[in-house]
């Protein structure tokens, strides 16, 4: 039997941009084949082919043994290829009926109401949602139950091929079992199932087949059952684990960072923390449970948080970011293009905006030595100096992220670096970079802490990893102690959590 | 079926549509807005007395008093806040203002002119700037509050000067009018203050990322603020030199100016997004919009036709620059 959608030596640039190089693939009935890779490997861009949102500059695309044409969504929901996309594509103030018939081109404009309610509730009932009414609205629904009825969506489609982009990110426990056992329900009924996932917890769980993206080419592909963890991790970095972090060269001084008692109402409860001068603290958790919160809220951003906050003996009031800035504790965040980077500006604007003052006399900047300034924090960070004049925006994501290290490097004393995901959109290559610049900042006397929802990351970085789970603290682990299957335990289902 | 075993047989050639990445796209915009340009020169240089020292008279000043608007247009695109509609009435009310305190001597009539335009659109600025308010209806409701206020001071009635100061604003110094040497001096301010001095640094930080700008301890209320009180500052300036020139004035004096200036900011190409542009490139933008409505002029075209022709340039130029952005 011809796999049921099959890729050969697709190719897909933008620019002078391969993001996509030769890239072979094919899909079984009745499995469900996992799709790995880091950020910037080529996973959405495959996905975007399959679904006829992108076309490729070469190869082709196969379905049931015959070459296709992808070259309209359309086109695509025609060959019953589905996605259920990781932002979801629901309208919150209509019913889940309407939603499940919602841009269904079969669907004619004098239908049979009765027949597509009927069609609906056995949708629902396939992916165990048969007790949900068809008349409440989506808004009323839980995320989890709102990618479940985007997954029945697409079965009342008579879809064939479902495509499921990182359909567990910001689910709860329950809910993701509920995904899964959605998706074997449907792996026996005989549909092909292309699941993306950074988890790979979730690879080796539910998925029969792997294949590794990593920088736009295919690494391999593998049966689950014939690999293991770290020989997956190794095909997506491209190295072995250990040469992705530089050595923690700790020396343990005085705690120049004490959080007692920290909360924020609905998201951080009675949160402390002790951070060292020259170590980094992770705060380790997965979406929604805490970390990040409690990181804005050391920053100053968060207006009702509450707690005792010293930074080097002083007293340091939460809920003002300048009041936390002239503390020396400064927050890098991931959302670059939101709140981080300015991206119309030039480069080295960009790498000065947080010490204008310090250049300014009456009023006036001082150009020549803000320049001079721009290209020295550019060496430090590591980018070009001939592109200090181009704009921020035409940047990758890791030299982005440079950026907003490079203007929190060298303080007047050393302070506090507070970072959110730090390798959050930066690739693979940029990676390694980016850690050694976390390891520079301890080298220069500051404390850092760093939330990361990256298990690796965290392994890899942190000389106190702290877990949490659903605005709690969970444990606290020295470098030493800590262990994949420790922080992993605590971050998903600690002991004595409801 | 022959066409569809021909399918079969051949692997689909799929073709991808060219595209051009972000920085050649750009480097096409700059090369149409530079033929654009050329082109215009020419056509204007083959408008017949085009080049005569009466109408280049005539260019320098209305480049000056369109000018004068959109310098301060362009700050307040620079920090993020689109356009003013509302500048217009206020460069009408400044103006009334200067001809009624006339008799308090021309630099008190001056003083009190720029106050006003300062204080009316700064309060527009603290609005937009501290409350977020939607920058374009806050300049519609002041549109109609200045224009209603207007009316119920004046009675609709034209205002003629309260002194004869205002007659040395009229002249010119060595062959040049007072209104070129003023705006001159306006563009100089204006690019200085957003090159060298902080508050411009920050504006164009404001402009580009609200949010990051305040994470790196600037407070973008106030930078906003400062960015209207020079709009306000530049309009009023504008109006004194437009009620100088007429010796009297009516709510009628300012209107058409907010349009000309808005199209200028676009025709520079200072990012509407905000962060990007600068006082020169509205210089430019100015000058292309006063040469084309002067050559429509002298080649005998109706003002309502200026209109037009105005309106079909911002349109290219939004065109242009939309496909240039485009990712």
């Amino acid at each position: 039997m011809p796999p049921v959608v099959a890729v050969e030596g697709v190719t897909k640039r933008f620019g002078a941009n391969e993001v996509l190089k030769n890239v072979s693939l094919a899909f079984a009935a009745g499995g469900i084949h996992a799709i790995c890779g880091e950020n910037g490997a080529g996973k959405s861009t495959l996905v975007k082919i399959l679904m006829g949102v992108y076309h490729v500059d070469a190869g082709a695309i196969f379905v049931d043994g015959a070459p296709a044409e992808i070259h309209h969504p359309q086109r695509a929901q025609e060959l019953g290829i589905a996605l259920v996309a990781q932002e979801l594509s629901l309208a919150p103030a209509l019913s889940v009926l309407d939603n499940i018939w919602l841009g269904d081109r079969t669907v004619p404009l004098f239908h049979r109401r009765a027949a597509l309610r009927e069609r609906a509730r056995r949708a629902l009932e396939r992916v165990g949602l048969g007790e949900l009414p068809l008349d409440r609205p989506v808004a009323r629904l839980s995320i989890g139950q709102r990618q479940l009825v985007e997954l029945a969506r697409m079965l009342a489609r008579e879809a064939r091929v479902l495509i499921l982009d990182e359909p567990t990110a910001t689910l709860s426990d329950a809910e993701i079992e509920r995904i899964f056992a959605a998706l074997r329900a449907l792996k026996a009924e005989g549909k092909s199932i292309l699941y993306i996932t950074h988890r790979l917890g979730e690879v080796f769980e539910i998925c029969d087949d792997v294949s590794v993206l990593r920088n736009g080419a295919l690494i391999g592909t593998r049966r689950t059952t014939e690999i293991d963890r770290a020989t997956l991790m190794e095909m997506m970095l491209g190295r072995p684990m250990g040469e992705m972090y530089p050595d923690s060269a700790a020396s343990g001084g005085t705690a120049v960072f004490r959080v007692r008692g920290l909360a924020v109402p609905g998201a951080v409860r009675d949160f402390s923390l002790e951070a060292e001068r020259g170590t980094i603290v992770c705060l380790a958790g997965q979406v929604g449970s805490g970390t990040t919160d409690a990181l804005r809220a050391l920053a100053g951003l968060v207006p009702d948080a509450t707690g005792a906050v010293e930074v080097a003996g002083q007293h340091l009031t939460l809920r003002s970011v300048r009041k936390a800035q002239a503390a020396q504790v400064r927050f890098i965040s991931e959302d670059r293009a939101g709140e981080g980077i300015f991206l119309r500006l030039s480069v080295g604007e960009n790498l000065v905006a947080t010490r204008l003052d310090a250049y300014t006399r009456f009023g006036l900047l001082d150009r020549p030595r803000l320049g001079e300034r721009a290209r020295a924090l550019a060496a430090a960070v590591g980018v070009d100096r001939a592109r200090l004049r181009s704009r921020a925006g035409e940047l990758s994501g890791g030299n982005q992220q440079k950026l907003a290290f490079g203007r929190s490097i060298d303080l007047g004393s050393a302070g506090v670096m507070l970072m959110n995901e730090p390798t959050r959109g930066v690739d693979v290559g940029a990676r390694a970079e980016i850690y050694r610049l976390i390891r520079d900042f301890c080298a220069r006397g500051h404390a850092v802490v760093l939330a990361s929802s990256d298990l690796e990351e965290v392994l890899g970085m942190g000389d106190v990893i702290v877990t949490m789970y659903r605005g709690r603290q969970v444990g606290r682990y020295r470098r030493e102690q800590a262990t994949m299957h420790r922080v992993l335990a605590d971050i998903t289902h600690p002991a004595g959590a409801a | 079926m022959s066409e569809h075993a021909a399918k079969l047989a051949a692997p689909p050639a799929v073709r991808a549509r060219p595209r051009l990445t972000g920085n050649a796209r750009r480097r096409v915009v700059a090369v149409i807005r530079l033929g654009c340009l050329a082109a215009l020169a020419t056509w204007a240089l083959a408008t017949p007395g085009f080049t005569s020292p009466l109408s280049l008279v005539s260019l320098v000043t209305t480049v000056s008093l369109i000018g004068c608007v959109a310098v301060g247009m362009t700050f307040i695109t620079l920090t993020g806040n689109i356009m003013s509609l509302c500048l217009g009435v206020t460069l009408s009310c400044a103006a009334l203002v200067f001809l009624a305190a006339l008799n308090l001597g021309v630099i008190a009539a001056f003083a009190l002119a720029l106050a006003f335009g300062i204080v009316v659109t700064a309060a527009q600025g603290v609005l937009v700037g501290l409350f977020r308010a939607n920058p374009i209806l806050v300049s519609i409701a002041a549109l109609g509050l200045i224009i209603g206020i207007s009316q119920i001071v004046t009675h609709g009635h034209r205002i003629y000067p309260a002194g004869q100061g205002y007659m040395l604003l009229k002249g010119r110094v060595a062959g040049v009018p007072v209104e070129a040497l003023v705006f001159f001096a306006t563009v100089a301010l204006g690019q200085f203050v957003l090159s060298w001095t902080r508050i411009g640094r920050a504006m164009r930080m404001v402009g580009s990322n609200p949010r990051a700008a305040e994470l790196a301890g600037l407070a973008p209320p106030v930078v906003v603020t400062a960015a209207y009180v020079l709009a306000g500052a530049f309009t009023a300036v504008c109006g004194v030199l437009l009620a100088a020139r007429y010796g009297s004035g009516d709510m009628e004096l300012g209107s058409g100016y907010d349009y000309s200036a808005i199209a200028a900011v676009l025709v520079g190409g200072t990012a509407i997004q905000g962060g990007a542009g600068s006082v020169l490139r509205t210089l430019v933008g100015v000058t292309v919009i006063a040469a084309v409505q002067i050559c429509l002029l002298l080649r005998g075209y109706s003002e309502q036709l200026q209109y037009f022709i105005t309106g079909l340039i911002v349109l290219g130029v939004v065109m242009l620059h939309t496909l240039g952005e485009r990712e």
